[in-house]
Order: structure tokens, then C-alpha cells, then sequence
């Protein structure tokens, strides 16, 4: 589970103090806000990405573990944006064994490839396996890029307006398949998003525009 | 006549004119591989049989391919330290004034300062003449170069987003360079390295001035062979001239493999999921800009000293050895060719950027771009093989010697130059703006002129520059075109670099030198003047590695 404590951020001119927030196992934790807020900035702090213009004070709990000033590298946190970025040069394939965690049981090429196949077929996407992200449609590059975060088997998830760029059917669609997978597998996520439509009815909600204070 | 056929007329003209130019490479290399009447299918077994061939074509081909993929490398880990520091993301900037220094005087420059009985090894160093000597040059001048052509494919590469995915997968930053971003960059450099690559296959100045004697690289073989008026040596140069190009052949070869390899061995690394931290290594790449621009200023700084009487070998070093004696001396002497230099330079560079952006406009109205290795053959096919069949088309015109006919024999390549620095600006210039200007009443001319032209000033004045620099550094068409009477600052240092006498050159090499900086440094000051909307350092591909 997730716990963020003692939020705050800090701009030249305006300030937003947030309430702990502590995101259970399979739940939602939902961000909005109007643009230009802060909201994808708070995502990039939990990631570990220090955002450049602003400054974010607080505390951030994996599983009990205070990860604030953990590298990216180790947190363990997975991150699905609006475009998911799959390497260009690596097939569907690959770019799941990239993501795979490295253990005994996945020491092999050849476990790593079956490994991959695996996960791609029980969602029934086991034919897009050698296809290169080039020639996969919109709504099956998002499903590949949740697939590749999920098999790095993160602590927590964060996902950036994930379903800005698609279609409003295969949003739908799209919504409703990621958010049933990552609470069938019991990941805290934490969802930026603007557009209410994209908010399953069991997520928490927060709106960062509640605590927003101009400095004078 | 109406209006419509006159717009056709210039149309067609227009294609006519840019496609000439762009041909003129291709004619080159017809012509002068075309069989002369005394060469005979027999004349290959002396040629094949001329002594230490293997050796000098096999150190052609090394130096070649290993400087171009050495400089490829440096590049690549200087770039990804770059990228990742935001304080240093402007290194564009700093980039021109340490590629305008051409290849020559960096060649002997890194002689004058480190080779034998130079400022910091007097008893030993590197060799005055050899192949480490000519690599380390060449690599020297190609990492800059590489790292523009990197910065502009960087652009548009989602570089940043692809490091972070990497990252929040549990990969460390220079893990991800290599796994994610090297692939991408090796693919889109393809041109950029055949480049290079076909540069030093066929350089023969800098060769005949650093490279090995015994035996000689093969582009200096060839050009003596060329040169020569003993029997035999002409069936020679054409023979040579054929395996330049099967040389050039080959070296594709090579470089697809090495492509193909780098992303199979990237691909097997990526997907086999270590994570392990073998600490920091590339953070060292970051001084390579700093070192370089200490570098060229030493060199200028030796050149300069030189030149005004200041050296180590006597017994004393001190300032009281400065004169101007040999300046006097010598202006009469390098007057002409600095006269002949700034004048071809001038035409060259204009009338290069001028058909650059004929070519593009043409494109743009057409719909299509052709693909750039089309307008870019000046740059990829050997030089010495070209330049042979424009001689001998000189000849056939016998039109003189005058530097009409030199301007003309550097125009491909300050074309090729300028077309590649201003393909990407001019393909991002928004068209709304020229429709927009359309609805205020302007003709199609008046709203290119106004409006697309201003906006690419900033790189049209970058284009120049580096046009002009490739022209002031032209050596083996102002020698062959111009048959000697018409020299230049680079051919009298040329010349004079193959003598004894290291004032002389440090004069000729200073001289050769201050040109293209000062272009680059004028090109700067108005860049910032004409700046609008469009970053005249945003140039999609720079390549200015002849200058």
C-alpha cells in the first residue's frame, strides 16, 4: 500500500498543502484538477522524477517503507502515460522480457520469452506477440503498455491521463479492462486525470484545486 | 506570353538546375570511371600486383570505418551525458565555433603541439606522420560532427519519455541509453556515418600531410596515379579509382553489419532483464566538449605563435621573439590566394544555399521530398573519383582556367551542405503562416519572400556559413579544376604543409583557419539579429565536417 504524508507543494505563486493520503491494495486513488495545477507533477514526484519548476515537500510509503529519495531504478513503481511509449525497436514480445523482473526462474531467453507469451495470452493478445508497436492500433498499445508495466511487478501503480488518446469506445473499453487488472492483482494505483468519465465509481477522488492557496 | 506557361517555364527550369547540380556526382564518377583507350582489362594484374596495395587499401579501409564508428561512440556517450544534464542541453551553441576549425588544421595542429619535437613532447610523441596521427585527427573533427547529427534526430525522438519508462522499469539511465536509444540513433545516422565514412576513404590532403608513407593511403596513391604522366600510372588511376569505389562498396557492407549487430546485441541485453548496478561510466564523456574547445584554441594559439616567430626550438622562449617579419614576407604571396579563397568562397557558399533551398521549395510545392541520399551524393560518393570525370569534362569544354570553373566544381558540395542544414527548418516552418499571408493580398512569391524566407533566415545564415567553410576547404577540385593557376589559401597550405619550413605552415594553416571562423562567428551575430520564431541553432542535421 501506498501513504503520502505531509504533501506539500510549492510554487512561486500559489501552494498546495494535501492531506495524507493512503491508497489501500486493488484501490484507485484518483487526482483532478484543472490544467496546469500540478497534478501530473505530483504523479512525477511519486515516481521519482523531481519536477524543475516547483518544489514538492513530503513523504512517501511503499509498503512501509519511506521510498522518498529512492531512484527511480528501485521503486519498483509502475507508470502508464497518455502515449505508453513502447520501445519502437522491440516487438510486443520484447518489450515485456525488457520489463520482466531478472530472477531464477526467469534467468533464461527462453523463460523470458515464454514468460511474455504467457502474460499476452491471458489477456488474448498472444497473436500481437512479434507484431512492432509501429502496427498496433491504439487500444492495443495501451493494453501492451499496462501488460509491460504489470510484468515488472510494481509496488504501486501510477497511470498519467492513460486513456486520454483513444477513441471514447475503446476508452471505455480500455478503462474498465485496466482498472479490473490491477485490482485483480492487488496494486495501489494513482490516476491523473481530468476528465470524469475516465473515474471508475469505487476510486477515491481528490482535487487538487480543494487546497490550492495563492501567496501574496 | 500568359502567366501560367511563364510559372512552368521557371518551374521546369528550376528542377532543371537543381536536378544538374545534384547529378553532377553521379556524372563524375561516370565519367571518370569510364574506360580511356589505353586502359585494358590486362592493365589489372600490374595494378593488383603494385606493391604494398593490400597493405595501403586494408589501412584505407581501417582508418575509414574505425574512425567513423570510434567517433560514433564518443559521440553517443558524449550525447547522452548532455542530454541527461539540463545545465548543458545548450551545448548546440558552443558546437560551431569548434567545427568551423577545418579538418587540416586540425591535423596539424595536434602535430605542432603533440608530435615529435612539438610544445609538449619535444623527444617523443606522436608520429609526424601515421596513421594514429590521421585517426586521431578525423575523430577529433567527426565527434562534433556527430553530435549535431544526433542532436537534430534527438528532437525528434521521445527520449526523455522512453529514459523514464526505462527507469521506471528499474533500469538506470545509461542502461536505458544503450537498450532504448542507441538502436534508434544508429538507425537514423546511416547517411551521416556513410559520410564519414566516404570523407576519409578519399581524403587526400590531410593524408598526404599526417597520414603514413610506406606505403601511402590509397586515395594518395590513386591522386599521384591520376596526376602522373608515366606510362602506365593512368590504366593505374583507373583501376585505383574502380576499387575506391568497390572500397566504398564495402564499407556499406561493413557498416549495415555493424548497424545490424549493435541493435541485435542491444536487443539481446534489453531483453534479458539484468538490472545490476556496475556503477557510473560515462560521466567522463562530459569533458570531451570542454577538452575540445581548449584544444582548438591551443591550436589556433600555436598557429598564431608561430607565425609571428615565437617557437621552443631555440634556446630561449619568450615574447621578444615576436615579429611580423614573416607576415610582411608573405602577404604578397597569400594576397592572391586569400583574395581567391574569400571570392570563390563567397559564390560558392551563396550560390550553394541559394539552389538548397530552390531544391526544397520545389519538393515542397511538389508535395514529395525525395530521399536525401538523392540531393546528398557529393557527400557519400568518393570525391577523387568525381572530381576525375569533372577534370576530364573541363577539358573536353577547354574552356581555361579560371575560378568560374572552381566555383562550379564546389558547388555540389556546399549544395549538399546547405540542403542538409536547411531540410529541417525549412520543412517546420508552418504553412498557415504563408496562407495567412495569402488572405492579406500577397502573391505566392511575395508571401515566400516575406514570410518563409524571413523565418528561415536565422538558418540560412548558419548555411552560409558552413557552405562557406566547406568551399574554403576544397583541395582536390581547386587543384584538378584549377590546374594549379588558380590557388587558394588551401592549396598553397596544402603545399606548403608538405615542406620543412613549420612557420610557413603555421601562417597558410592560421590563415585557412580564421576564414571559416569568421563566417561562423558573422553567421552568429546575424542568426541573433534575424531570430524569430524559427532557433537558428535548430538546424535538422548540421554536417560540417569539410569545413
Amino acid at each position: 500500500m501506498l501513504d503520502i504524508v505531509n504533501c506539500q507543494i510549492v510554487a512561486k505563486t500559489w501552494h498546495i498543502t494535501l492531506p495524507d493520503i493512503h491508497v489501500g491494495k486493488g484501490q484507485l486513488q484518483v487526482i483532478t484538477g484543472p490544467s496546469g495545477i500540478g497534478k501530473s507533477t505530483l504523479l512525477h514526484w511519486l515516481l521519482g522524477n523531481m519536477p524543475e519548476h516547483v518544489l514538492i515537500n513530503g513523504q512517501i510509503f511503499l509498503s512501509g517503507s519511506n521510498i522518498t529519495n529512492v531512484a527511480i531504478e528501485q521503486r519498483r513503481v509502475g507508470l502508464l502515460m497518455q502515449d505508453v511509449y513502447l520501445f519502437p525497436h522491440l516487438n510486443v514480445q520484447d518489450n515485456i522480457c525488457f520489463a520482466l523482473p531478472k530472477n531464477r526462474q526467469l534467468s533464461s531467453k527462453k523463460q523470458r520469452r515464454l514468460e511474455a507469451l504467457n502474460m499476452l495470452e491471458q489477456i488474448n493478445l498472444g497473436h500481437l506477440a512479434s507484431r512492432y508497436p509501429q502496427n498496433l492500433s491504439g487500444g492495443e498499445r495501451s493494453r501492451v503498455g499496462l501488460i509491460r508495466a504489470l510484468a515488472n511487478q510494481p509496488q504501486v501503480m501510477l497511470l498519467d491521463e492513460p486513456f486520454a488518446a483513444l477513441d471514447p469506445s475503446t476508452r471505455e473499453q480500455m478503462g474498465g479492462w485496466a482498472f479490473q487488472q490491477l485490482a485483480k492483482q492487488d496494486i495501489p494505483s494513482v490516476m491523473v486525470s481530468h476528465d470524469v468519465e475516465d473515474i471508475p465509481v469505487s476510486a477515491k477522488r481528490l482535487c487538487l484545486a480543494d487546497y490550492y492557496r495563492a501567496i501574496e | 506570353m500568359p502567366t501560367a506557361r511563364i510559372r512552368r517555364i521557371a518551374l521546369a527550369s528550376g528542377w532543371l538546375l537543381v536536378c544538374l547540380i545534384s547529378l553532377l556526382p553521379i556524372l563524375g564518377i561516370v565519367v571518370g570511371l569510364w574506360p580511356p583507350e589505353q586502359v585494358r582489362f590486362a592493365d589489372l594484374a600490374p595494378f593488383l600486383a603494385y606493391q604494398g596495395l593490400s597493405v595501403s587499401v586494408s589501412m584505407t579501409l581501417f582508418s575509414a570505418i574505425f574512425s567513423t564508428l570510434i567517433s560514433l561512440y564518443i559521440a553517443f556517450m558524449v550525447y547522452s551525458q548532455y542530454h541527461l544534464s539540463r545545465r548543458l542541453q545548450s551545448f548546440e551553441k558552443y558546437l560551431a565555433p569548434l567545427l568551423s576549425l577545418p579538418h587540416l588544421a586540425i591535423a596539424l595542429g595536434i602535430v605542432f603541439l603533440f608530435s615529435d619535437g612539438s610544445l609538449f613532447f619535444v623527444d617523443s610523441g606522436l608520429p609526424r606522420k601515421g596513421l594514429s596521427t590521421l585517426i586521431i585527427a578525423i575523430v577529433i573533427k567527426e565527434v562534433p560532427f556527430f553530435l549535431l547529427i544526433f542532436s537534430a534526430i534527438g528532437r525528434q525522438l521521445p527520449i526523455k519519455y522512453w529514459l523514464l519508462q526505462g527507469n521506471a522499469l528499474g533500469y538506470q539511465d545509461y542502461r536505458c541509453w544503450w537498450f532504448l536509444v542507441f538502436p534508434a540513433l544508429l538507425k537514423q545516422s546511416r547517411l551521416a556515418l556513410l559520410a564519414a565514412t566516404a570523407y576519409t576513404l578519399s581524403v587526400v590532403d590531410i593524408s598526404l600531410l599526417v597520414g603514413p608513407n610506406i606505403p601511402e593511403l590509397f586515395a594518395v596513391s590513386v591522386y599521384r596515379w591520376q596526376t602522373s604522366f608515366a606510362v602506365g600510372d593512368q590504366a593505374q588511376a583507373f583501376w585505383g579509382n574502380v576499387l575506391l569505389l568497390v572500397l566504398l562498396a564495402v564499407s556499406v557492407l561493413i557498416l549495415y553489419a555493424h548497424e545490424k549487430l549493435a541493435q541485435a546485441g542491444c536487443k539481446t541485453l534489453a531483453t534479458q532483464g539484468s538490472r545490476f548496478h556496475i556503477g557510473i561510466i560515462n560521466p567522463a564523456f562530459k569533458a570531451w566538449l570542454p577538452m575540445l574547445a581548449v584544444l582548438t584554441a591551443m591550436i589556433v594559439m600555436v598557429f598564431t605563435l608561430w607565425s609571428f616567430g615565437v617557437n621552443w626550438h631555440g634556446d630561449r622562449f619568450s615574447l621578444a621573439q615576436l615579429t611580423t617579419r614573416l607576415w610582411q614576407d608573405e602577404w604578397l604571396f597569400f594576397a592572391l590566394p586569400l583574395q581567391n579563397s574569400l571570392f570563390i568562397g563567397l559564390l560558392a557558399g551563396l550560390l550553394g544555399v541559394a539552389l538548397a533551398l530552390l531544391a526544397l521549395e520545389l519538393q515542397r510545392q511538389k508535395g514529395t521530398y525525395w530521399p536525401d541520399y538523392y540531393w546528398l551524393l557529393a557527400i557519400i560518393l568518393p570525391q577523387l573519383s568525381m572530381v576525375l570525370g569533372w577534370q576530364v569534362m573541363h577539358i573536353w569544354t577547354q574552356g581555361g582556367y579560371h575560378s568560374g570553373w572552381i566555383i562550379l566544381s564546389h558547388l555540389p558540395f556546399t549544395f549538399a551542405y546547405a540542403y542538409l542544414v536547411l531540410k529541417g527548418p525549412f520543412q517546420s516552418v508552418e504553412p498557415r503562416y504563408e496562407l495567412l499571408a495569402a488572405s492579406f493580398g500577397y502573391s505566392s512569391w511575395q508571401s515566400w519572400w516575406q514570410v518563409r524566407f524571413r523565418l528561415l533566415l536565422p538558418a540560412i545564415f548558419t548555411a552560409f556559413a558552413i557552405a562557406f567553410s566547406v568551399s574554403i576547404a576544397q583541395y582536390i577540385p581547386t587543384l584538378m579544376l584549377g590546374a594549379g593557376r588558380v590557388t587558394t589559401i588551401t592549396t598553397e597550405a596544402v603545399a606548403i604543409g608538405s615542406g620543412s619550413q613549420q612557420d610557413l605552415i603555421a601562417l597558410y594553416v592560421l590563415l585557412q583557419s580564421v576564414l571559416p571562423f569568421m563566417a561562423f562567428f558573422l553567421a552568429a551575430l546575424l542568426a541573433r539579429r534575424f531570430r524569430g520564431s524559427m532557433d537558428g541553432n535548430n538546424m535538422g542535421g548540421h554536417d560540417v565536417r569539410h569545413c
